[in-house]
């Protein structure tokens, strides 16, 4: 078992991967999560992902198993092994 | 059956070619999505299309936005695309509603689906509310750069809109361009079909993401 992350739409392109997997002992929060997505992708996430003052930033979309972690604990929301996070952009236009 | 629509016989039974040729449809936005999905639900013979949208028609449009052209700027979007249509002398019944989707929308109660042809998310969860309310099949899609999702909203779905993309509102215009938002509006149409028709496969409880850079098409699933 471990902790899937996947990638979509422009973070995939930027970084050449369509994910990450961590083996976790216990449960750590989205925070936590971005911090270890950042050790391996320089950064790359907190960029992307948090807004100056550390909330969730505006156009991205973080789902645990499925669901917005808005409607969760937003970033102190806990994940462990076994769980699946997905995050990209999502196309706004039409 | 129609005779223009002996090609696509095959593909249906005659319970399905009987049913796509009742359906009514309310399209949500007369843009880039919404003019394509227009035309492609004029060519499979459904009876009667509701476009919905209370801009004009502005020269920013005219890239993807294909029932236009330079001749129309400053017209009404749905008069110029109603009549663009209507010159192809097809069955299907084109219904122009020059207003904009609020809350209070009086959703013809002949609909069967409403499609999302909006631009924005704002808008999009106002459309999704008007759908639940309505208790009508949803199909929402959105198109940014070489990237689209697509989400058919059910009425029985605990899942709405909101639910997944809550957060995402942002002020900047996003980049698009034909090729992506044809194929994006074909694909929402694709979808809805098999929904309304009864196929057994049908996007039910996820997202599909659509990455055109690397001709990539996934299943999210959603809880």
């Amino acid at each position: 078992m471990s902790l899937k992350v996947k990638f979509y739409s422009l973070f995939r392109i930027n970084l050449k991967s369509p994910g990450t997997e961590y083996e976790i002992e216990k449960e750590i929060t989205i925070v936590d999560l971005i911090k270890k997505l950042d050790q391996d992708y320089d950064g790359y996430f907190s960029r992307k992902l948090l807004a100056e003052d550390g909330s969730i930033a505006r156009g991205t979309i973080i789902l645990v198993n499925g669901k917005n972690i808005f409607h969760i604990d937003k970033l102190e929301t806990e994940v462990s092994d076994g769980d699946l996070v997905t995050l990209f952009p999502p196309s706004a236009g039409g | 059956m129609r005779d223009y629509l002996k090609r696509q016989e095959k593909l249906f039974t005659e319970a399905q070619q009987q049913r796509l040729q009742e359906l009514n449809i309310m399209i949500a936005g007369s843009g880039g999505l919404g003019t394509n999905q227009a035309l492609q639900l004029q060519r499979i013979g459904v009876n009667k299309i509701y476009l919905y949208d209370y801009d004009q028609v502005e020269i920013s449009n005219l890239n993807r936005q294909l029932c236009y052209g330079r001749t129309d700027i400053g017209r009404p979007k749905v008069e110029a695309a109603a009549e663009f249509l209507k010159q192809f002398d097809l069955e299907t019944k084109i219904a122009a509603r020059d207003e904009k989707i609020t809350l209070l929308t009086e959703v013809p109660e002949d609909v069967d689906i409403i499609f999302d042809g909006l631009d924005n998310f704002e808008s999009r969860f106002i459309l999704d509310q008007l759908a639940a309310e309505n208790n009508l099949p949803f199909i929402h899609a959105g198109i940014e750069e070489f990237f689209a999702q697509i989400m058919l909203v059910l009425p029985e779905s605990e899942m709405r809109l909101k639910d997944v993309f809550a957060g995402t509102e942002k002020k900047v215009t996003p980049a698009v361009f034909s090729p992506a938002v044809t194929l994006t509006a074909s694909l929402q149409v694709l979808e809805a079909i098999k929904y309304l028709l009864g196929f057994d496969d049908y996007l039910e409880n996820q997202l599909l993401h659509i990455d055109l850079l690397s001709r990539n098409m996934e299943k999210i699933d959603l809880k």
